[in-house]
């Protein structure tokens, strides 16, 4: 499968940019995108988390296909849990582990997600709580 | 009766420190976990707090080998944002600087495999032969490690002499085409050590998602510079070399074959340098806008994604290395090998701990 039948089978409107295809997704569908990656040999790249104003959250993930960057991206609440999709990319274990480390999202469906980068024990969610003074 | 051998964080195979831990039935790996981030260092966070400028700096110390591609990338995510066009000269001279710094991650790693392999004069050779592209980094640079070579729009500084960096270009090939290549390939204590240890399939490759020369000697024929060129890369002649064993001798050909390709595509550069400025100007800032750039950096693809808010000082800014994305599929190497091939099979990764954790 190639990266534009991909993003057909997927659906929705993507957007292209310089840097790759990009969709706007409900975080609830992510595991059916995974999985339609994962059949077209899609390879997991990473989980981007960004804190936006009033609280919310924006998280994209991304895949390559042959050079071509596929992105989906989506805007949820803080505190929101995610579906996880380690089941699907066992690669994306430590982007998730990584994910909730620093930004405290709670991937639903791990059977247990350890800290990756803090102390076992420390308290996720490093860089939200962490918005101090600039260098 | 299984037992579970702990190994690391302090390492006998690697410098650096990360932890794995194994579980056995007699002399079989029937299990593993690891636990990285003894390097954590925050970069991420600290990069969010600095203005770019300084930034640049920061995130050439993510790593000690590959210490060019982070601020070149750095660099190019924050020139995608602000559409900056770097000019001709500043884009073959940062080539020139990542494929040097290619030639010397590939020759540590290859030093350091041979050491573990027991073969000691390799090991030596190799070594003798990576101090010649440290002493090139430094003729161009003046650094041996950081080198400081980027700025947003372009580089620091000229190639005004090129001769040492052809010398060793030349001598790197001629060594690696004539002892190096037929010594790994035909060996009988490299091919006893490494021939069908480790072995990490296709269908796992793409699972685990691994990148550069551990996807390609998976069978995954990938490569940035040819899928999704950057720079001038579009413009120059080279192959991809891909195995297809997926162990960790396919490892050390597929890496092998990559230092005769990293010399031939330094080699075109500096005939085809053309003349003219080698940098955009003074830029402290960029507009709003997010970008993801990617770069096939020694051991595979680095992702920088940089959000900004049009100020001096990014929103966002994430690393994930090709270490971090290579370190996981140890689990599925080891799995069936002996714990006497651990060390190596880890090894044959090229793992980068300090870029993992960033």
């Amino acid at each position: 499968m190639t990266a534009e039948e991909t993003r057909l089978k997927i659906g929705g409107t993507w957007t292209e940019r310089a840097d790759g295809w990009w969709l706007s997704v409900s975080a609830a569908s992510i595991q059916k995108i995974a999985r339609t990656m994962l059949e077209a040999e899609a390879r997991f790249v990473a989980i981007v988390a960004l804190s936006e104003p009033a609280n919310a959250m924006r998280l994209s993930w991304h895949w390559d296909m042959g050079g071509t960057l596929l992105s989906a991206v989506s805007f949820l609440a803080e505190g929101i849990n995610v579906p996880s999709i380690v089941e699907i990319y066992p690669g994306a274990d430590w982007a998730e582990r990584e994910t909730r480390d620093y930004y405290a999202v709670t991937f639903e469906g791990r059977k247990e997600t350890p800290t990756l980068m803090l102390r076992n024990g420390d308290k996720p969610g490093a860089f939200l709580r962490t918005s101090g003074d600039r260098l | 009766m299984s037992y579970n051998i702990p190994i690391g964080p302090y390492h006998i195979a690697l410098e650096e420190p990360y932890k794995i831990e194994v579980e056995c039935e007699g002399e079989n790996v029937i299990g593993s976990s690891l636990k990285v981030g003894f390097n954590f260092r925050g970069i991420e966070w600290l990069a969010q707090r600095k203005n770019i400028t300084k930034s640049i700096a920061l995130l050439e110390r993510v790593c000690g080998i590959c210490s060019n591609v982070h601020s070149m990338s750095f660099c190019m995510t924050l020139e995608r944002i602000g559409n900056i066009e770097i000019p001709e000269r500043g884009q073959h001279i940062r080539m020139v600087m990542a494929e040097l710094e290619r030639l010397h991650s590939h020759l540590l790693w290859a030093g350091v495999a041979s050491e573990l392999i027991g073969f000691e004069t390799l090991f030596m050779q190799i070594f003798r032969l990576r101090e010649s592209v440290m002493d090139a980094l430094e003729s161009i640079s003046g650094n041996r490690v950081n080198y400081s070579m980027n700025r947003i729009g372009g580089v620091n500084r000229d190639i005004l002499d090129d001769s040492k960096v052809r010398e060793v270009a030349h001598a790197i090939r001629a060594v690696t085409e004539g002892i190096l290549i037929p010594l790994l390939t035909t060996d009988q204590t490299v091919i006893a050590r490494c021939q069908g240890v480790g072995v990490l399939t296709r269908k796992d490759a793409i699972a685990y998602g691994v990148v550069g020369p551990v996807a390609r000697a998976s069978g995954v024929d990938s490569d940035l510079r040819r899928d999704q060129p950057y720079l001038a890369y579009g413009k120059v002649d080279f192959s991809v070399p891909v195995q297809t064993a997926g162990d960790v001798l396919a490892r050390v050909v597929v890496r092998a074959l990559e230092i005769v390709e990293s010399c031939k595509i330094i080699d075109q550069v500096l005939n085809r340098m053309p003349q003219g400025p080698i940098h955009a100007g003074e830029i402290y800032s960029v507009p709003a806008g997010n970008a993801v750039v990617r770069i096939e950096a020694p051991r595979g693809e680095v992702f920088y994604y940089l959000a900004s808010n049009g100020s001096d000082t990014p929103l966002r800014v994430k690393v994930r290395t090709p270490s971090f994305a290579n370190i996981p599929s140890v689990a599925a190497m080891v799995m069936n090998n002996t714990i006497a091939d651990v060390p190596l099979i880890q090894a044959a990764l090229d793992p980068c701990y300090s870029c993992t954790d960033r």
